[in-house]
């Protein structure tokens, strides 16, 4: 008997299977669907959920022009961030993957998985030291004579960015190592031993190869940037237009549940569908590359 | 291995040092602000200094003495403990059962298990504040510590499964093959072989949940409040200088959790 046989004739894993799936069943599935439920309820002037339903909650949603743009907003520095973390991602990852040295290596890992452990308004927190009035950004430029008094770095989408960048720019490099690492050092070598400079061998066979990672990378930093709101509820401050404030002020402060829902579900739907046509496009850039 | 290495470094010269120092500098832009916080931490002026001008530990003593700080602290512990068991036997039995079974449609349950990792959080804490406060659990540790698990289980499906892919599989059938059942060969024969991998996705739970606050930020009430979401709320309203001492607490147990991954599974495969 074979061992996909034996794999497959046996129910054992699917006995695994059951507890991770009631799990998710119901505290992601059911609270997804109910969640799409209350976005289709009415309220009454005082937020009093309605008897009714109708798509009342969504046409408010799209007939505003600071919902549309807060969503507009979101997606654009998602993208940003998104763009600028694979950017930053490539050194990081040829770094990480050309160092020779197990000791250095090792150090560059752990530079790279410590803000992972960190937590995120910890981290937040270390940007708003960096970039205060009196904080070391304005500190350094102020004795270099860059500028006679302190700039105002904070309460601004600049510098939602920059610690959105710092904050995610770890699940860009990881994914672009592994497919960096995966390149076999023969093709390189083959390409410039067929006459082609670094540079060309660079842009027509290393950076080809690594897109699946850059892509991979790609989409969790646009999926995680789309949907906080800690980081730049705190350096950003209340007015930054993002969609995930919005939502964390209606669901929170102004107790609007169904508006809340309602926005959620849009986010939820917009970021999903972006997801999947870039995941999409990157399984057909690997069937290019690799041809399968 | 060394000349491999030079292979890929290209033409080397002047673009490999190009491509040292551009590397260089990604690093310190991740290292230097966690740096700046942990230093600034052992200054005793009011605001964070840096480079400190003097040593003290007048923050520390102050986050000790402080009642709140310490029942956050307490109330963050109480859900590690719950939430790194029920993540880990989730996350394994999970990761199991994704490694073996072998059907259409298994790329999309595996999609389904991680897909926590790319909702917005936003989302997931609202949709859990709706469910919890209809049974009543809004507010709870309870709720607090189904909202972690939600988190967590990604990260702990993931590492498991890395070292699910590595470990032999022959191994697993020859003990069926000499008779053994399913189950006693996941016990005896899959489980001591994986528990590197396990051992770094309860470390993963631990620190996700740990340091958890855009979800929690939804389920917390007066009397749960989370060390993270105290954070949140003293930046957010007022400045104490306290959360530096706070943080430097958190990055030390960060470096401990990595240390503790480097021994048993290593840095590199973990992720």
């Amino acid at each position: 008997m074979s061992r996909a046989a034996i794999a497959g004739r046996s129910w054992f894993p699917w006995l695994m299977l059951t507890p991770g799936m009631l799990f998710l069943i119901a505290f992601l599935v059911a609270p997804g669907l109910l969640l799409a439920a209350l976005s289709l309820r009415d309220v009454d002037g005082m937020l009093m959920l309605l008897p009714t339903y109708s798509f009342s909650q969504y046409i408010k949603v799209f007939t505003s022009a600071g919902y549309l743009g807060a969503l507009g907003t979101t997606l654009w520095v998602a993208a940003l961030t998104a763009l600028l973390c694979v950017l930053l991602a490539w050194p990081a990852a040829w770094l990480l993957v050309n160092t020779r040295s197990r000791a250095w290596r090792t150090v560059l890992y752990v530079i790279l998985i410590s803000p992972l452990l960190t937590s995120v308004v910890i981290r937040t927190f270390a940007w708003i030291v960096l970039l205060a009035q009196n904080g070391l950004v304005n500190d350094v430029l102020r004795k270099l004579g860059v500028i006679d008094s302190p700039l105002a770095l904070l309460w601004n989408m600049k510098a939602v960015i920059v610690a959105y960048v710092q904050v995610m720019l770890p699940f860009a490099v990881l994914p672009l190592a592994t497919s960096l690492g995966e390149i076999p050092p023969a093709l390189p070598r083959a390409s410039q031993s067929l006459g082609a400079g670094a540079r060309h061998t660079f842009f027509h066979v290393l950076l080809p190869l690594t897109v699946p990672g850059m892509m991979s990378g790609a989409i969790i930093v646009f999926a995680l940037a789309a949907g906080s709101y800690v980081t730049p509820l705190l350096i950003g401050g209340r007015l930054q237009p993002l969609l995930p404030i919005n939502i964390y002020q209606q669901a929170l402060q102004i107790a609007d549940l169904p508006l809340a829902a309602a926005l959620s579900l849009t986010l939820l739907a917009v970021t999903a569908l972006i997801a999947a046509v870039m995941s999409r496009l990157q399984k057909q850039w690997e069937r290019r590359v690799y041809g399968h | 291995m060394a000349t491999d290495n030079d292979t890929l470094r290209g033409a080397g010269g002047p673009w490999r040092w190009a491509g040292v120092g551009a590397g260089a500098l990604v690093y310190l832009f991740l290292l230097l602000p966690v740096l700046v916080i942990f230093l600034s931490a052992f200054s005793p002026e009011a605001y964070p200094q840096f480079p400190p001008q003097s040593f003290s530990l007048r923050w520390f003593r102050a986050f000790v003495d402080n009642g709140a700080w310490l029942r956050a602290l307490q109330v963050s512990a109480w859900l590690l403990l719950v939430v790194t068991p029920l993540t880990t036997i989730l996350g394994t039995t999970a990761a199991y059962a994704l490694a073996r079974l072998d059907f259409r449609g298994r790329e999309l349950l595996q999609a389904f298990v991680l897909s926590p990792l790319i909702i917005p959080q936003v989302v997931l804490g609202i949709a859990l504040l709706y469910v919890l406060t209809a049974a009543g659990l809004a507010g709870s540790m309870i709720g607090l510590a189904i909202g972690h698990t939600l988190v967590a289980l990604p990260y702990a499906v993931r590492t498991v499964s890395v070292s699910l892919a590595s470990m032999d599989r022959r191994l697993e059938a020859a003990s069926m093959n000499l008779g053994a059942t399913p189950a006693y060969t996941f016990r005896r024969v899959t489980l001591p072989l994986i528990r590197p991998g396990i051992v770094a996705g309860a470390v993963f739970a631990a620190v996700t949940s740990f340091g958890e606050v855009s979800v929690s930020l939804f389920l917390t009430a007066p009397g749960t409040v989370t060390m993270p979401v105290r954070i949140f709320t003293y930046i957010d309203q007022t400045f104490d200088p306290v959360v530096n001492a706070v943080s430097a607490v958190f990055i030390v147990l960060a470096v401990a959790a990595l240390v503790l991954i480097e021994r048993t599974i290593g840095l590199t495969k973990a992720m």
